[in-house]
């Protein structure tokens, strides 16, 4: 779950839209890691692939959703929850 | 003997007290339960909604009776006739002291669950040692009334015993407002104590600071989640440094 959280923000913190490369250095993970949790984030449609871009490789970018940033929102008020009880 | 001891200026704002605990109960129980669904390996989440779940249907079981005891519906009054009729008339009585004693009952067995989650070892005989003296304080209350004041007083206190340790650890200002609440709380169970009708209302209203405190707390909650960090557009608790965190 803390992984989902830091690749999500780290596609935020990049305006919304990351390349695969530079999301794989900023959440540290590994290629093989990374193309697991991909297809499970776009699974859950938390991210999405930029469709115009697919054909060229090397430009494929990540976007964030809106139900990615509302798991954010929520993934933060458990952190708040849970600080609170010391749970 | 008196089955509740407000003073009667007071009946009815009491109800509304208990109401109101009951809606901040019941908020602090969707909320853990929507954290447990969020995140299922953390049991902490359910046992915590179930503690305030049992709580809130404690509050649930008091407003009933009191509202039937306190207000003349039709349909209560043809029952009690037909109750008066067959002769019965002790088992009027016998509705309130079964309400009274699922709020009693529900109301202990909730506080004892919040406090064992921060317990680190938990013993089935000690568990149900305690399950039958939060039983017995429950029945025995309606004839020593205060006893379910006492016994809600002593889990209170060992409530507020974990969350200092906590809040020594975390020095976080949610822990320490939660702390308070229940401190105002244990307060309202000391003067609940005292058979007085004037300590009794005040109870009611130093139990409704500390639910209030609870409300705000909850607010809190919900609003700095949604924070930004300072120093950049991420939100409060997610991202951090993973590069610290994740070996391959």
């Amino acid at each position: 779950m803390e992984i989902i959280s830091d690749m999500l923000v780290a596609i935020l913190q990049k305006g919304g839209s990351i390349k695969p490369t530079h999301l794989m250095y900023k959440a540290n993970l590994s290629h093989n890691q990374m193309k697991g949790y991909l297809e499970e984030l776009e699974k859950k449609n938390l991210i999405a692939r930029n469709d115009n871009e697919k054909e060229a490789k090397e430009k494929v970018s990540i976007k964030i959703t809106s139900n990615g940033r509302t798991f954010l929102i929520k993934y933060s008020e458990m952190k708040e929850f849970e600080k609170t009880f010391g749970l | 003997m008196k089955i509740v001891l407000t003073p009667d200026w007071f009946l009815g704002f009491d109800v509304l007290i208990e109401l109101f605990s009951f809606i901040v109960l019941v908020i602090f129980l969707i909320s853990s339960i929507q954290n447990y669904r969020m995140n299922k390996n953390k049991k902490n989440f359910l046992y915590i909604g179930i503690g305030f779940g049992l709580i809130a249907l404690a509050q649930l079981a008091t407003i009933l009776t009191k509202t039937v005891l306190y207000y003349d519906f039709n349909l209560i009054r043809q029952v009690g006739q037909a109750i008066i009729t067959s002769n019965f008339v002790s088992s009027v009585d016998i509705f309130y002291y079964i309400g009274f004693f699922f709020y009693k009952f529900l109301t202990l067995v909730g506080f004892y669950i919040i406090y064992r989650l921060h317990s680190k070892r938990t013993y089935l005989g000690e568990s149900l040692l305690f399950g039958y003296f939060i039983l017995i304080s429950a029945l025995l209350s309606t004839e020593i009334y205060y006893l379910f004041h006492l016994t809600c007083l002593g889990i209170l206190l060992l409530i507020m015993r974990n969350y200092y340790g906590i809040y020594k650890e975390n020095h976080f200002l949610n822990t320490k407002i939660l702390l308070i609440a229940f401190g105002i709380l244990s307060l309202s169970q000391i003067l609940f104590i005292f058979p007085n009708g004037a300590l009794q209302a005040t109870a009611n209203i130093v139990e409704l600071i500390s639910y209030t405190l609870l409300l705000f707390l909850a607010i809190k909650i919900g609003k700095n989640g949604k924070k930004k960090k300072s120093d950049g557009d991420n939100i409060r608790y997610a991202g951090g440094n993973p590069s610290k965190r994740r070996k391959h």
